[in-house]
């Protein structure tokens, strides 16, 4: 009897186990929607990038090859257009999960803080874009604010940089004056010249992130000199207060890199 | 005394071995679940980095059995911050730098990137004076501004980046120094927006969202 009475136990130790390691399993089912919401959607996309582009319900809601109709079109969808866009999110943090098959990320697995309330929502294309209105303002700043709650990103509102983003709240996407959180997290960049000339996202997040001096050049340094935005990237304390005010910072490598010119300038004279 | 024998003989048999025995298949259960279950984070032998851990429990990203972690996986992610890699196989080709890898097998990801293991900062998990495998010279005479530089500021001062010179490096700081904070011309590159009709077509699906569907 001691035996089984062990051995009970031990199935409940290992499932208690198995629990604790394990976490909980989400399960997305489409739900029915009404007619509200179809005319709300409808009414957003008319308006919208992907109307002007001839891209209708059919173009996501529709498989190419069955003509069956699709309910939820996933990442693979915004993909047959989207490509570069797609490619560089799969290769950062928020896309990564999908890109060796796992499920999608959700704020629960992170080490940062994160929202509360968002901790299982699943990390696609629609979770920071709205799909229908094409509209990149809530995606720029909004959408990541919906999960990210880590004091850098709660003291956005304070800098100078939030209120340039205010200027242009109005407009369709941010202009080339104002800055969000995608400009520095997931900035553009300009490809090919001439007429061929085009200006993508990189949705890598992780590119700018990590080393900080790949974001000095890449975006910084768009407005900022170069040792305004060392000055800045490497102050941790001025990082997490989202840049509220000019650096304090004075990086000794400046006054290396000076005393080297001097010094040359002195023998290029002599 | 028929159920005093068999209560001694119960007690005998749960004796250390067995609970030994009991441990080791419990264990094994574990581990087959884990398999069964695709659930592996029981296998991890350390933390995964701040860079790796979202998806650490797909062991066959970056592994293949047990072999070791071959620099093409590493590639298959970071070709981008490595497209211009000042110390890649084009450095070491040279005749003059040939022979330090003979110090440090710099041309394996590995060798400073491990996973699993403590980190440094920047994914290395090396000690952070790594660099004086090779440029130990510079910090005791060979470089006069920088003797007696602390042998492991290089890369966590602000002033070099091992892989990536079109940033922080002494060429770009000696370009950009004395810049204003301010640039002239403050400006981010415009998202360029094309349009194929200047009317919204009608939509082509309406009643299908009714039905829900997958």
């Amino acid at each position: 009897m001691t035996l089984i009475r062990s051995l009970g136990r031990l199935v409940v130790i290992v499932g208690i186990l198995l629990g604790l390691t394990w976490g909980d399993i989400d399960s997305a089912l489409a739900s029915p929607v009404d007619q509200a919401q179809i005319d709300e959607a409808t009414q957003l996309w008319q308006t919208s990038a992907h109307a002007f582009n001839e891209i209708n319900c059919s173009s996501c809601h529709e498989s190419k090859e069955t003509k069956e109709f699709v309910a939820q079109p996933g990442v693979e969808s915004c993909q047959t257009c989207h490509e570069q866009d797609v490619d560089t999110f799969l290769l950062g943090q928020h896309g990564i999960r999908m890109l060796e098959g796992e499920t999608p990320l959700t704020p629960a697995m992170a080490r940062l803080p994160m929202q509360p309330d968002a901790m299982n929502r699943q990390m696609t294309c629609n979770s920071c874009h709205d799909v229908h209105s094409v509209n990149t303002m809530q995606a720029a700043v909004d959408s990541c604010l919906s999960c990210h709650s880590d004091n850098h990103s709660l003291n956005y509102g304070n800098s100078r940089h939030a209120d340039l983003f205010a200027v242009d709240r109005n407009l369709p996407r941010p202009s080339a004056n104002s800055v969000s959180c995608a400009t520095c997290h997931l900035p553009r960049h300009e490809t090919g010249s001439g007429d061929n000339a085009i200006t993508l996202v990189n949705h890598n997040n992780t590119y700018t992130l990590l080393p900080r001096d790949r974001m000095v050049k890449d975006v910084c340094m768009n407005c900022h000199g170069m040792e305004y935005s060392y000055n800045s990237i490497f102050d941790d304390d001025l990082v997490e207060a989202n840049f509220d005010a000019p650096p304090t910072l004075a990086l000794e490598t400046f006054e290396l890199v000076r005393d080297f010119e001097a010094r040359r300038t002195d023998q290029g004279d002599g | 005394m028929a159920l005093r024998g068999q209560a001694l003989r119960w007690r005998s048999f749960f004796n250390l071995k067995t609970a030994i025995v009991l441990a080791c298949i419990a264990l094994v259960a574990w581990f087959g679940a884990a398999f069964a279950l695709d659930n592996k984070q029981v296998f991890l032998p350390g933390e995964t980095s701040v860079g790796h851990y979202i998806f650490e429990t797909s062991c066959a990203s970056c592994h293949e059995g047990f072999k070791p972690v071959s620099n093409e996986t590493c590639m298959r992610c970071h070709e981008a911050e490595m497209a211009e890699d000042k110390h890649g196989p084009s450095k070491f080709r040279d005749p003059r730098w040939a022979g330090e890898l003979e110090k440090i097998e710099a041309l394996t990801c590995t060798t400073c990137h491990n996973e699993h293991v403590h980190m440094f900062g920047r994914g290395v998990h090396l000690q952070p004076d790594l660099c004086m495998n090779c440029h130990q010279g510079i910090i005791e005479g060979g470089l006069k501004s920088h003797d007696g530089f602390a042998a492991d500021g290089c890369w966590t001062a602000g002033c070099h980046n091992y892989h990536d010179h079109r940033s922080i490096s002494t060429g770009f700081l000696i370009e950009n120094i004395d810049q204003p904070p301010m640039l002239p011309v403050q400006q981010l590159p415009d998202r360029s927006v094309f349009t194929k009709v200047e009317t919204a077509p009608n939509p082509d699906l309406t009643q299908e969202f009714l039905g829900g569907g997958t």
